[in-house]
């Protein structure tokens, strides 16, 4: 613990319920000094290790682009005081839904004569729309029937992916070129789009958190639930909402997965993201127990992992080693921050 | 064994809490800790109690100088510290609480039966009819409190120090504690005790020293003072307390007809007019808390009877939808049922209306911040800055907090469950005159309380409940500490005046008189008169500053 208050005293504070934040970032840039020096002992000269470092941010970018976007539901989610578990069978689902709708051969849209961009503008809405009613049904769970989000989510999770892998056994889809325009346009070079979508969720996200009656009802219901419903919120409803935004943004998740890589395997789609998105959330500052966190700090703790993951990979620590490195990495990040979080201003 | 605090001080940042602070507590007797919120009581005993280290100052035991590092050092000397919360576990029995800390074993198992015996031996010794299997989920509040200190006993502390023990409790409850700590006093244990209620002061404390802003401004021997020269160190000017004139009253706004919810209440009519305040009072069980959480939606609208809100049928399952209608209510137990920790100040006090205050789908920040500070310079909140978490406020100044939160969302019905509950004597006044100002506004107010003090200073008639049934009605001249407590305990009109007496709980009753005070806190006339003359007043503070 002394060496964690040394290192938390190296970090400079601005305000008090900013110190978790401010750590956060801290985290980041340490990380991203270490990425550099591995970077530039690799490539050997200055130039090469910009090149280098260029690239492996915009994988980074890429890669967590699917996770990134469901932890900016998480962290809402976190920050309430509930957890979802079901996000990465939601995925699955999602996609199974996406490639039947895009499915040339036998899909429904097919079988009525819309092809072409009108059928990936219905798709990419009629998944929304199925993301955000299977995140309903997490909400409704919880809010109406007063599941802890634990349970109720560990029990969606079994159903959302055991039922579509029993509806997609005989199902071969192949996902037109077209669609995968949604993530494969290039611009200056590089593919850029999944982290746009990725970045426009997180601010889109920050600024209903921030800014919205409905962002201080989340703080509100995670800090003091019952404080929350003696004080006229509408508890039951704030909780339904969560949960089906953070539906709808599994379904973009899975559009932008299935956009990139093409296909899904039913059967291992997604599966761990749930992990990885808490891990972020909590990495970013943001409390288990409600009430606290940043969506920001969710992002900032995407990177981290991210970052975290390349820095691995170039010093070539063994691949079944990495995960062990992650999981210290959170813990200590944990403990930082409560370090952080006593320090007075 | 003599404990003596020398020149004590402590600050939190730049915050000096405690200044120059000699403090003196001995075996056998019972000493009063006094203070507003803030004054700095808490700070010293949990220096004394090890929680927190002074920065200045030494602490002697008996002649000699110790230093606790931690509430284990300070327990190993002899000093035990019953806390406000109780730190008791529900889901474990009453001997494995009070062994919590030091589990005797028997080779790799649990002693239980000698924790059991050892438990069992000194709730003799203390007459107490306990059992140490109990579950301690299933005691009521006064039992945790014994048993809590109980705990400290277990492990021979000779000075206990109770923080505001009675806070939660009832007045059978309290006089329940206080029996224990006569037992204490003749077996030679200090106590410091920590109270706001000057009364319960009066009754069982030998010596007492007043604190405020920092230092000691008081001390001596209860019996050498009177509540109104405490009151008066207390805040730091005489307290005067107004006279209370019924505003005019306006149209029936809320109308309640055989309400029952099959559990908590049956068969509950009445009536509120616009400008009226109405008590509701009763003991601990009476179920007027589950009553008004009920109007006001919260219970999920399982009830028979009605609900009538200025005229029309209301039917509520859900709070929103009262406070839509123009229903609010400030529920008791403040730190659970009211407060958002980890919000400011700004935003815990315009939660309830903050979905109205919008620019587009955003919050309008500028109008919140306008229509709050409004609110809370109205009610002299005293706040740094409203950014600031709302934790950082005192107890009174949260409840005015919560208190402006209602009064944004403008009420036609405002239902205050103990609202002074945890508030000091200065803005226990303040709260009072609000009440007061609300009614002659218009505002339907109902106030739910305990205390029948605080019932008869703000109300103008009174409900009394016993176990979920309206058992009277008191208003004007019949509304006295007597009458409420009488029908609180469950007596009925024709059997008054036999039992005229009877109801007291405890106390000394040697005057006819005094069979007015016989409300359980007991205590002699003189004393019980200046405690209700000095409940709290910071009227002659406003003189002064105009």
């Amino acid at each position: 613990m002394n060496l964690i208050t040394k290192i938390s005293n190296m970090i400079p504070k601005k305000k008090s319920n900013d110190g978790a934040l401010t750590a956060t970032v801290f985290a980041l840039i340490v990380m991203v000094l270490i990425q550099s020096v591995v970077m530039g002992i690799n490539a050997g000269s200055f130039g090469g290790m910009f090149g280098k470092m260029g690239m492996a941010w915009m994988n980074i970018l890429r890669n967590n682009s699917y996770a990134g976007v469901i932890a900016m539901g998480m962290c809402l989610i976190i920050i309430s005081g509930g957890i979802d578990l079901s996000v990465g069978s939601a995925i699955c689902a999602n996609g199974a839904f996406v490639m039947y709708l895009l499915d040339e051969a036998n899909g429904p849209l097919a079988a009525m004569g819309i092809t072409g961009t009108p059928a990936y503008i219905i798709t990419v809405i009629a998944s929304i729309i199925f993301g955000f009613l299977l995140g309903e049904i997490n909400g409704c769970l919880i809010a109406y029937g007063k599941l802890p989000p634990f349970i109720a989510t560990l029990g969606t999770m079994k159903i959302f992916r055991s039922v579509t892998q029993e509806l997609c056994k005989q199902f071969n889809p192949v996902v037109p070129d077209g669609f995968k325009m949604i993530t494969s346009v290039k611009i200056f070079g590089q593919v850029v789009l999944p982290i746009v979508y990725w970045v426009v969720i997180a601010i889109i996200i920050h600024i209903i958190f921030k800014k919205t009656a409905f962002g201080r009802q989340v703080i509100a219901v995670g800090s003091n639930e019952r404080a929350a419903k003696l004080s006229g919120i509408n508890v039951s409803g704030v909780k339904r909402r969560i949960y089906a935004i953070t539906g709808a943004l599994c379904s973009v998740a899975s559009i932008i997965y299935i956009a990139r890589i093409g296909s899904m395997d039913f059967a291992n789609a997604g599966s761990g993201y749930e992990m990885d998105a808490i891990a972020a959330v909590i990495v970013g500052g943001t409390s288990m127990a409600g009430g606290r966190g940043s969506i920001v700090g969710a992002f900032v703790g995407m990177l981290i992992m991210g970052v975290m993951n390349n820095i691995l990979n170039s010093v070539g620590v063994p691949t079944f080693l990495c995960d062990a490195v992650k999981g210290a990495i959170i813990i200590f990040a944990v403990m930082l921050q409560m370090v952080q979080g006593k320090k007075k201003a | 064994m003599q404990v003596e605090m020398n020149h004590i001080c402590k600050s939190f940042g730049a915050n000096n809490v405690l200044t120059d602070i000699s403090f003196s507590i001995k075996s056998g007797e019972v000493c009063a800790l006094l203070g507003e919120n803030g004054a700095g009581k808490s700070t010293l005993m949990n220096i004394l109690g090890g929680v927190l280290e002074p920065d200045a100052g030494t602490i002697e035991l008996d002649g000699k100088a110790v230093s606790f590092s931690s509430p284990v050092d300070s327990l190993d000397a002899g000093i035990g510290f019953v806390h406000q919360e109780l730190n008791l576990v529900n889901d474990l029995t009453v001997y494995e609480n009070m062994f919590l800390t030091h589990l005797k074993n028997k080779g790799a198992f649990l002693d239980v039966k000698y924790m059991q015996s050892e438990v069992k031996a000194l709730f003799d010794r203390m007459n107490l009819d306990i059992d140490p299997n109990a579950m301690v989920r299933d005691l009521d509040a006064s039992y945790k409190q014994i048993v809590e200190i109980c705990r400290a006993l277990l492990q021979n502390a000779s000075i206990i120090i109770m923080d505001e023990p009675t806070t939660s409790l009832t007045e059978k409850e309290i006089e329940c504690v206080f029996d224990m700590m006569r037992k204490l006093k003749r077996e030679n244990v200090g106590i410091v005790f920590i109270s706001h209620k000057l009364n319960e002061v009066m009754e069982i404390c030998d010596t007492y020293s007043v604190l405020r802003d920092g230092k000691v401004v008081a001390s001596g021997n209860v019996s050498d003072t009177n509540t109104r020269e405490i009151a008066a160190n207390m805040v730091g000017h005489e307290v005067i307390q107004d006279e209370h004139i019924p505003a005019e009253y306006g149209d029936e706004v809320l109308r309640v007809e055989d309400l029952s919810d099959g559990k908590n209440f049956k068969n509950v009519s009445f009536s509120v007019k616009a400008g009226e305040i109405l008590g509701i009072t009763g003991l601990l069980g009476d179920g007027r808390s589950e009553l008004c959480q009920t109007i006001f939606g919260a219970m999920g609208g399982n009830y028979t009877g009605k609900v009538l809100l200025c005229g029309r049928e209301i039917h509520h399952t859900q709070t929103y939808q009262a406070v839509e209608s123009g229903i609010a209510y400030l529920p008791r137990n403040r730190k659970e049922n009211s407060i958002i920790k980890d919000m400011s100040i700004l935003d815990n006090g315009s939660i309830v209306v903050l979905h109205k205050i919008r620019k587009g789908p955003f919050i309008d920040f500028a109008k919140q911040e306008e229509l709050f500070s409004k609110q809370s310079s109205k009610m002299r909140v005293k706040m740094d800055s409203a950014e600031d978490l709302i934790t950082r406020l005192s107890g009174g100044n949260q409840q005015k907090v919560v208190l402006a939160k209602w009064l944004m969302s403008n009420p036609k019905v405002l239902i205050l469950d103990n609202p002074t509950q945890g508030v000091d004597i200065g803005a226990k006044e303040e709260i009072y005159d609000i009440i007061q100002q609300l009614a002659k506004q218009g505002t339907a107010i109902m106030v739910l309380s305990s205390e029948a003090q605080e019932i008869i200073r703000v109300c103008d008639r009174s409900l009394i409940m016993y176990h979920g049934q309206v058992v009277s009605q008191v208003s004007g001249e019949d509304m006295t500490e007597r009458n409420i407590m009488y029908f609180a305990a469950g007596g009925s009109l024709a059997q008054q005046e036999a039992a005229s007496a009877a109801n007291g709980a405890g106390g000394s009753l040697t005057t006819p008189e005094a069979a007015s005070a016989a409300n359980g806190a007991g205590g002699s006339l003189t004393t019980q008169d200046d405690a209700s003359a000095a409940n709290g007043a910071a009227n002659s503070e406003e003189e002064q500053k105009e």
